[in-house]
């Protein structure tokens, strides 16, 4: 966490002042971290609170993931733990009920969603901070106006238009239209403006043509920046719920989202299955989040500034 | 990036980036700019303006229609329903707002410190975030129910003697199904405060510090003023998320018993998107929205606008 409030903060600020360590605030800042015994105990207690919170519900689902058949869901405090933990219903949850056929269209959904708003983002990004046209701030204002507009007051419209164009119950018609994302655009234009100018006139000296420096020269060195904008673009394929539910219509279609509801609904719901099925839709978001923790704050901080 | 650092420090005398306005033939704005464009055309201006003009006619969802005036805004505002489920909207903006972001704020503060342990703590906070909303109200119908996790705490403590109805009491839906945004959203809105915590100048605080005030004043009077801004944006992003809530009383609920947790989104959802329900006069709901969305968008714009400029 340290790291993204570098990262917000302007370091610019702190950057002349660094050559020289002075060792008088460095004794003072040790003399203020240090922390009394009741601050810390009542830190302590507050923060174990507050795990708990967090936690508790995803233990107590897990505990009844690995309940056998014979075991009860209810009662207080046995049952909380297992008494005879048992994978079967992680099995169950992928050969009684289709969740592998679930997590594969969630996975394309998510590659091609990703895929998608990688190559806006990036090309809108470029045209933003580097290529001048007319109407170009014009523009901007109208995609930072639109990135206020939930899209929940467009989507009867949005339906009975994508319904029009034959897209209801395909790939396309659920990733399309929530496709451009206003934050990864606007990720990618500042990632695109911190590049010099330099390196563009050299590609231009050298005879590369726009596209041929968008792409040999620009997009290498914006990586950074695309990592993020992929990482968020999964998180939120992953998290989207009303369109695919609205849109598809065949289950046979569903992302887990909805997957897992249909079955919590239809099948005469066992809920230690249902337990396991929701704890394995929420393991690829986590290890993205784990994993790639810098890329998810980096993005989240630009995104709250900017949405 | 790295290659291009010792560049920017020999740039950097040069006046300005807009000097070297190079030019492009004029096909190269279009080819980067069109296939956003177009998506934005048909899947975002098409549909607003059809919004607009559908909310003015009797269209069923899977078409036809003829123009009729104001008749669906008259049949909106003399709807019970409609009534009803703004009136849950409202509450749930109420509730959820302030509870988010108080949550967040002390969250904030308590794991802004350099002490052992808070390094392994914000990781776990902030996790729900990255957890899809529609398994976290799915578990969550699990955890209140009436033999659920938390009736089973509460009885193991002897604190209640039969079970709290969270799910199927009208009393108590709406707000089990604040309590679900707010487990789910403080994660999101603690980082955010968190990363403006860490931005606020040591100087005040120490020397408030020197003055003899204690922890508590020094957080109320010196800290909190400096992310004023950040609570602001923070308070906007939370009511917008309230007013937008859909999946929560979907899953949880369904928007009941009866329509005791039926929010404006879901009200929408039930009255447009099934075959043969009324497009047009679900329109004249979705236009009603944009008008409260845009209330909201300026009065959060308007509140936040200092702490973005800063």
């Amino acid at each position: 966490m340290t790291t993204t409030a570098a990262r917000t903060a302007p370091s610019v600020s702190s950057a002349p002042t660094t050559p020289t360590p002075v060792p008088k605030p460095r004794r003072r800042s040790r003399r203020r971290g240090a922390i009394g015994p009741l601050e810390r105990t009542i830190r302590w207690v507050l923060m174990i609170i507050a795990v708990a919170v967090v936690l508790g519900p995803l233990l107590w689902q897990l505990g009844t993931a690995l309940k056998g058949a014979g075991e009860a869901t209810v009662g207080f405090p046995g049952s909380l733990v297992p008494s005879d933990p048992t994978l079967e219903n992680f099995v169950t949850a992928f050969t009684a009920v289709p969740l592998g056929r679930y997590l594969l269209n969630s996975g394309a959904i998510a590659l091609l969603g990703v895929t998608f708003n990688l190559l806006l983002a990036t090309l809108t990004g470029y045209a933003l901070a580097r290529i001048p046209f007319r109407g170009r701030a014009l523009y901007i204002g109208v995609l930072l106006a639109t990135a206020a507009l939930p899209f929940e007051v467009i989507l009867i419209s949005t339906l009975l238009v994508t319904r029009g164009l034959g897209l209801q119950d395909t790939l396309l018609g659920v990733v399309l239209p929530q496709a451009v994302s206003i934050v990864s655009i606007l990720v990618m234009r500042q990632a695109f403006l911190a590049i010099p100018d330099e390196i563009e006139e050299a590609a231009t000296m050298d005879g590369a043509g726009a596209v041929r420096t968008f792409w040999s020269i620009m997009l290498p060195s914006v990586r950074g920046s695309i990592a993020v904008v992929a990482v968020l673009g999964f998180l939120d394929s992953w998290d989207q719920f009303l369109w695919p539910l609205v849109i598809l219509s065949d289950p046979a279609n569903y992302p887990v989202n909805v997957g897992v509801q249909f079955l919590a609904g239809a099948f005469s719901a066992d809920q230690r299955v249902i337990s396991a099925a929701a704890l394995i839709v929420m393991i690829p978001p986590l290890l993205v989040y784990f994993l790639l923790q810098k890329q998810v704050f980096t993005g989240l901080a630009e995104g709250a500034l900017k949405g | 990036m790295t290659a291009t650092a010792g560049t920017v420090r020999r740039s950097a005398g040069r006046p300005s980036r807009r000097a070297p306005l190079r030019r492009h033939r004029w096909w190269v704005p279009v080819l980067f700019i069109g296939p956003v464009l177009a998506i934005q055309l048909t899947f975002l201006f098409l549909p607003l303006g059809n919004t607009f003009v559908l909310a003015f006619t009797n269209a069923s969802t899977v078409g036809g229609g003829v123009f009729t005036g104001l008749a669906n805004f008259a049949t909106i505002f003399a709807s019970a329903a409609f009534w009803d489920a703004t009136a849950h909207t409202g509450l749930y903006i109420v509730l959820a707002t302030p509870l988010l972001v108080g949550i967040s704020l002390g969250l904030a503060i308590l794991i802004n410190t350099k002490m052992r342990g808070a390094g392994i703590v914000r990781p776990i906070l902030f996790s729900p975030l990255v957890m899809p909303m529609a398994v976290v109200a799915l578990m969550f119908q699990y955890v209140l129910s009436s033999n659920g996790l938390v009736n089973q705490i509460l009885s193991g403590l002897h604190l209640i003697s039969e079970p709290i109805p969270f799910l199927t009491s009208s009393h108590l839906a709406l707000i089990s199904s604040v309590l679900v945004t707010v487990w789910k959203g403080c994660g999101l809105y603690t980082l955010i405060l968190l990363a403006a915590l860490q931005n606020v100048s040591r100087e005040l605080d120490e020397a408030a510090e020197l003055d003899g005030a204690n922890w508590l004043r020094r957080t109320i009077s010196v800290t909190i003023p400096q992310i004023r801004g950040t609570i602001g944006l923070v308070a906007g992003l939370a009511a917008i998320a309230a007013l937008r809530a859909f999946t929560e009383p979907y899953v949880l609920t369904g928007g009941g018993p009866g329509t005791s947790s039926t929010t404006i989104v879901l009200y929408l959802f039930t009255k447009g998107v099934s075959p043969g329900t009324q497009a047009g006069y679900a329109s004249a709901i979705s236009l009603v929205l944009f008008v409260v969305v845009l209330v909201f968008a300026s009065i959060s714009w308007a509140a936040t606008r200092k702490g973005r400029l800063r």
